[in-house]
């Protein structure tokens, strides 16, 4: 029974082979982590506690992980082409019981680097130092126990992320995902004493959960079927089922294989909030604002993107997977640029705008997009950041406030003008304005929906939803950061601060925000409160915004470097174990599904829109579509003159002429606003009659479960009770009994011998 | 490793226990706590010999004649496993002392007598090779814990106390009757030919598993049957749980600790010695009931957290939901599901243990436990909240700290041995649960951030909530030193399990292969040459963890 060795299946030898990589690419990951002890420990100490000493240590291990993932990135490069690189820093799961395969469970700490991983670590390292940065500043008024808390927190994110990420299995990929759900719950409940953001917080961490379990079944089935989680391992042995998909066998495709995607998916719907699973995200806003950019739009919420990217061999081969894919990707994209449209808080429409994005990326994962999705995720990464900071910004200044209808001609006032430039920025790239970056990614995957098979009504609704972004979009812009200049400041001014930010809840939204039906507020006149002065952002914060805007104006070049591979992130994610199957030279990617339709791979090839290539036609049905989309926000919300683009109308901040054909449309813009009743739904049907069934479960518990138990305690003392009347020590009672007995006896024995 | 260490990791314990008795009062915990103390470097010590290359087999075994007209001898020894759970046993003991201190003031000495007597019985239990030893233990351990819960427990005490004694003593004659059985089996039925010590009455585990094997699966259900009973109220398993919830509100800080860290252990320790090796065939053939069981505890018992008031109760609760994951992995027998169920003994003996004493601190300085009472415990305490949070984290089985890897193993245990399916992919084992009962278990880990987060949001989070009338006592706002001391070797060992826990796993591989080999190998029509198709181990005739 001794010598049970663990035994390493060995390589197929196939493309997924892999090299050892550098020890320092560990210190990628292990950097930030010592950060976050480094913030504990300064929270310790009293006299350093309440100092800006947590964000500097933070910006500085995160800068430094940046730098080492470029000198990663600049080494390891080419050797992706050949197979990823891999750094095992410990074991940390390594159980075998038996010499066969399949009979050691090996989940190591190694980090697994290629395009994929690298693309993805570039942009978490990167934005989570600039981002580090600006909170250094916006977090300042909190100085002592909470800066350390968050600091300490959001570095702990950027080690889960990095394992999430960078992890060489499923098991570590598993980590990270929990990992960032920790930090992001602690950052959600940051401000814990407010009732509604431990409520979100605690949202966002049992929707997660919910698929996590999806993700951890899916794990356990990968196991089961592969007998390993290490992606080293487990491709290869993928690679038979590819090459029966490539023959067009798909019959021979086990359907344990197929089921394992589906599982997968599911925890990929609850992090990166896909239907159904998306309510958590909206909510999620109750945090700091640099959360919500780094956390809740640039990074977190696209490892459920990562996660399908980096097994999509699995996904390639199940019928049903993309499929669903695709249809979850577009419909939330839909629903959620929707909700976007009639809601006030601009934070909030940024984060329905955050989950309507993914689900374009969602969508370009099942068009057989890896490229086009992880473009996307790049691009958004950059503008959905700037968005938020200035948005945070804006919040920043002017004591909480967020409601669109309390906020005119930001850009204008002195000190605002980068924050307006970098907003206007960001929402060129968010509405796919002709040659920003998001333009280019969110092409891509519109013109492979007409590409791919089955899915041309996926590409018109989200053509559909692209007008619309680009609506709701430029309707924050246009309310808030042009026209005249008016405001209303939120709620935690303080006439004896400076700052009029002193206010630990920092971060509430509007008390009118909600309730559509009441009048909409009228702004004063920004002289007319003495007590308040909106408050522009410091260096610091200027600074980050400053470079995200030109970083998101610069990520449009990445499509122009290598374009004979689909530009700079087509080259990484190709050299990837995303990189889609192709059945040989010239010809379309294939997966399971497209066998379900019947197609065959001429029409592929000849699919079209409008009786054109796809990809070119593209640009022009975006740009326009685009383009409506900003003049009808213009139209209704401009302002008169030059700021409304000639058109708009708007001479105050409440009312817009949108306001007037809102009558019109029935009840769908407030049933809208009030997010379809999505909430109400989950309310109703699922928490309610759960907790119900918990009360009634504490009630059987108490009375039948553990009444059954005191009824055995109590038979025998009652019958020992009754029993003792009989012993009353009353001499001619005795003999009563005795007689009785003898009766009883005697007629017994007559009886049987009879 | 010595018989003579073993036995004088018992001895100490309970001679300490004699001095605290015969010492003035003033020190008592002072006694205690070298006491303790000194059983650990006495664990340490004598770990040094132990021989790590054999996990599996039975080391420091011996012991001496005691009856032997009767064939009574009292013999000791200890597998990895035997060893992990008294290395908790002794963990918690000194946490144990230092933790009651301000708590505990009247009646000094018999309280830390009691407490070191049963340090000394629960190490019995994991020690003992035969059956007379194990089960003298095994009940001593009701004393001490019903005397701390009656004198030291809250209102309701009395009732508490009595109800777990009668509660758990009469479960253990159940189970000590099937027991029995198998001993009048070895004596009368068996040849002595059949292996050595067959055909005797004795009272050696290792003959008795042996010849438990040997009988028939209806003999061995009824066997199964009644040391379920036993253990199932001891560990606890639905529905058999109620004592529990009672027990562990109204005993003391340290009594819940002890409660939760190591007697419900006794439970799940004793399917595993007991059960699994010597009803192999009818724990196959019945594994899916019991599996019910688990999960209805797991969901059930998680859903009742939700709608307590009582942050203890709900604790406790949380308990059986947790042991649900526990017995679900022990029955599931193979290598991932066995390994995660004794991870799982220690783990939720750490981070459950850690939760007690973390109530029992707030206890301490608001009398009440109420949620309604009590709330945005952040803003006063922050210390205390963070270790809260930590320590809710590491309940709820968060990757990175030690709950994960014992829950991921036994849901993949469970999941990976299907009895229909055969063989469908390379991880797969022979078993007798399935992927779905993986799955139902698994909405475990939901129901847990459900109630667990509910109980946080409530009592750390929001805002601050202080009973009316509340006045500070001679505690501190937050944390003392000394209970930062008591919580921190646990969170220690909370990080080093979850992100290192290989040592730990590749002790307990070993024997946990055996055991589940033992359990295939012994299946009525099963030849070894099937077992070892399916590839488990060699084959083996010697019942798992046998000889020294």
């Amino acid at each position: 029974m001794t010598g049970l060795t663990p035994v390493i299946l060995a390589s197929t030898g196939s493309p997924a082979a892999t090299h050892q990589g550098a020890w320092w690419m560990a210190l990628i990951p292990f950097l930030p982590l010592l950060s976050c002890v480094l913030c504990g420990l300064v929270a310790c100490v009293r006299p350093i506690r309440s100092t800006k000493l947590p964000a500097w240590i933070t910006v500085v291990s995160l800068g430094v992980s940046f730098a080492l993932m470029l000198a990663t990135y600049g080494q390891q490069r080419e050797g992706w082409a050949s197979g990823a690189s891999v750094t095992t820093a410990w074991e940390w799961i390594h159980l075998s019981w038996g010499h066969e395969p399949g009979q050691t469970l090996i989940a190591n700490f190694g980090f697994y680097m290629d395009g994929l991983s690298g693309l993805w670590m570039l942009f978490v390292t990167g934005l989570g130092t600039l981002i580090a940065l600006y909170a250094s500043e916006y977090m300042a008024h909190d100085k002592g126990l909470g800066y350390c808390r968050f600091f300490a927190a959001f570095s702990l994110f950027v080690f889960s992320m990095a394992c999430l990420v960078m992890g060489d299995n499923l098991i570590l990929l598993y980590l990270g995902w929990e990992g960032v759900g920790l930090c992001s719950y602690l950052l959600i409940g940051y401000f814990y004493k407010k009732p509604s953001a431990v409520a979100a917080a605690k949202k966002a961490f049992i929707m997660n959960r919910i698929g996590d379990l999806g993700l951890a079944l899916g794990v356990m089935l990968t196991f089961f079927h592969f007998g390993t989680v290490q992606y080293a391992e487990l491709f290869p042995l993928v690679q038979p089922h590819i090459d029966s998909l490539k023959a067009g066998r798909v019959e021979d495709i086990p359907l344990l294989v197929q089921a394992i995607p589906v599982l997968l998916m599911i925890g990929a719907f609850g992090k990166s909030a896909q239907l159904p699973l998306y309510v958590w995200l909206p909510d999620a806003m109750e945090g700091p604002t640099p959360v919500s950019a780094l956390i809740h739009a640039a990074t977190m919420v696209t490892a459920g993107v990562y996660l399908i990217a980096r097994t999509m061999p699995l996904f390639l081969v199940s019928e049903w997977a993309l499929p669903v894919v695709a249809w979850v990707g577009a419909l939330t994209a839909l629903l959620a640029a929707t909700i976007g449209m009639a809601q006030f808080d601009i934070k909030r429409i940024m984060a329905y705008s955050t989950v309507s994005q993914l689900g374009y990326m969602f969508a370009g994962l099942a068009f057989l997009s890896s490229t086009g999705a992880a473009f996307h995720v790049f691009t958004h990464a950059f503008f959905k950041a700037t968005l938020f900071l200035c948005c945070g910004a804006v919040m920043h200044g002017f004591a909480g406030q967020l409601d669109l209808r309390r906020l005119s001609g930001v850009m204008f006032m002195r000190g605002w003008l980068i924050v307006g430039v970098a907003m206007l920025v960001g929402c060129l790239n968010l509405s796919g304005f002709p040659f920003t970056a998001g333009f280019f990614s969110k092409d891509m995957i519109l013109a492979e929906a007409f590409v791919t098979p089955g899915y041309q009504l996926l590409g018109w609704i989200l053509i559909l939803t692209a007008g619309l972004t680009a609506y709701y979009t430029f309707r924050v812009f246009f309310r808030v950061f042009v026209g005249p200049r008016l405001f209303e400041p939120g709620d935690e001014v303080h006439a004896d601060d400076d700052h009029g930010h002193a206010d630990h809840a920092h971060d509430g939204h509007a008390p009118a925000g909600d309730g559509h039906s009441a009048e909409p507020p009228t702004p004063q006149p920004h002289d007319a409160d003495h007590s308040f002065h909106p408050h522009p952002p410091g260096w610091a914060i200027n600074t980050v915004l400053a470079l995200l805007a030109v970083l998101s104006l610069a990520a449009a070049g990445a499509y122009f470097i290598e374009q004979d591979r689909h530009g700079w992130v087509g080259s990484m994610v190709h050299d990837s174990t995303a990189a889609q199957v192709s059945i040989g030279e010239g010809e379309h990617a294939v997966h399971a599904a497209a066998f379900r339709h019947d197609l065959t791979h001429e029409e592929h090839a000849h699919a079209t829109l409008l009786g054109m290539n796809p990809h070119d036609v593209m640009y022009f049905v975006s740009a326009i579509v685009g383009v409506i989309g900003i003049l009808i926000a213009a139209a209704l919300h401009g302002p008169k003159g030059i700021g409304g683009l000639m058109i708009g109308s708007r001479t105050e901040a409440a009312r817009s002429r949108a306001d007037e054909l809102l009558p019109r449309l029935g009840p769908i813009p407030r049933w809208a606003q009030h997010k379809w009743f999505v909430d109400e739904f989950y309310e109703f049907l699922i928490r309610r009659p759960l907790y119900v069934a918990s009360c009634i479960f504490h009630l059987i518990d108490a009375l039948l479960v553990d009444g059954l138990v005191n009824l055995f305690g109590w038979l025998p003392r009652r019958m020992g009770k009754s029993a003792r009347r009989a012993q009353s020590g009353v001499l001619h009672q005795y003999a009563g009994q005795m007689a009785g007995g003898l009766v009883i006896v005697l007629f017994i024995v007559l009886l049987l011998t009879a | 490793m010595s018989p003579i260490a073993l036995l004088s990791l018992m001895f100490v314990p309970a001679a300490s226990a004699v001095a605290v008795a015969a010492a003035p009062a003033k020190l008592a915990r002072h006694i205690a706590l070298v006491g303790t103390l000194f059983a650990i470097v006495v664990g340490l010590v004598a770990l040094g010999d132990y021989d790590w290359s054999r996990p599996g087999a039975m080391q420091a075994s011996g012991g001496f004649e005691w009856l032997p007209e009767l064939g009574l001898r009292l013999s000791v020894g200890i597998d990895s496993i035997a060893l992990l759970l008294i290395g908790l046993t002794l963990l918690l003991g000194p946490i144990c002392v230092v933790a009651s201190r301000t708590a505990i003031t009247e009646r000094v000495k018999t309280y830390y007598a009691w407490l070191l007597v049963l340090q000394a019985a629960m190490t019995g239990v994991f020690a003992a090779r035969d059956l007379v030893l194990f089960y003298i233990c095994f009940e001593f351990t009701l004393i001490p814990m019903f005397i701390l819960i009656s004198l030291y427990g809250s209102t309701n005490r009395k009732h508490a106390a009595t109800k777990f004694f009668l509660y758990t003593f009469t479960g253990s004659i159940i189970a000590l009757a099937g027991l029995l059985y198998v001993v009048w089996f070895n004596a009368t039925k068996l040849l002595p030919t059949a292996f050595a010590g067959a055909g005797t009455w004795t009272l050696d585990i290792g003959v008795l598993t042996h010849a438990g094997a040997s009988m028939s699966l209806s003999e061995q259900s009824w066997v199964l049957a009644a040391m379920m009973l036993g253990f199932g109220v001891k560990v606890p398993l639905f529905p058999v749980h109620t004592w529990l919830p009672l027990a562990h509100t109204e005993a003391p800080t340290a009594g819940s600790v002890i409660l939760a860290g190591v007697l419900l252990k006794l439970g799940t320790y004793g399917i595993y010695r007991f059960v699994l090796p010597m009803t192999p065939a009818a724990l196959v053939e019945h594994a899916h009931l019991i599996a019910v069981l688990a999960i209805i505890g797991i969901i059930y018992a998680g859903l009742i957290c939700w709608v307590q008031r009582d942050v203890k109760k709900l604790v406790a609760y949380s308990s059986v939901s947790h042991l649900g994951f526990c017995v679900l992995g022990l029955v599931a027998v193979n290598g991932p599901g066995l390994s995660g169920s004794v991870l799982y003994m220690i783990n939720h003996g750490l981070s459950t243990g850690a939760l007690f004493l973390l109530i029992g601190m707030v206890y301490e300085r608001y009398h009440t436990r109420d949620m309604d009472e009590l709330g945005g415990l952040a803003s006063k305490m922050p210390i205390w909240s963070t270790f809260m949070v930590f320590f809710v984290m590491a309940s709820v089985g968060l990757p990175g700290l030690n709950g994960f890897v014992s829950e991921f193993l036994c849901l993949l245990g469970a999941f990976q041995s299907p009895s229909g399916l055969g063989r469908e992919g390379l991880g797969a084992t022979p078993g007798t649960l399935g992927p779905w009962f993986a799955g139902f278990a698994g909405t475990g880990m939901i129901v847990a951030a459900i109630y667990l987060l509910y109980m946080t949001g409530r009592v750390v989070f929001g805002q601050l909530k202080e009973p009316r009338g509340h006045h500070a006592g001679p505690l501190p706002t937050d944390l003392t030193v000394r209970e930062i001391a008591v919580l921190s070797p646990i969170a220690v060992l909370c990080v080093l399990l979850g992100l290192y826990p290989k040592p730990v796993l590749d002790v307990v591989a070993e024997p946990v292969a055996a055991q589940a080999q033992w359990v295939w190998d012994h299946q009525p029509g099963a030849t070894p040459a099937h077992a070892e198709s399916h590839g488990v181990a060699a084959p083996n005739d010697e019942p798992p963890g046998e000889g020294e």
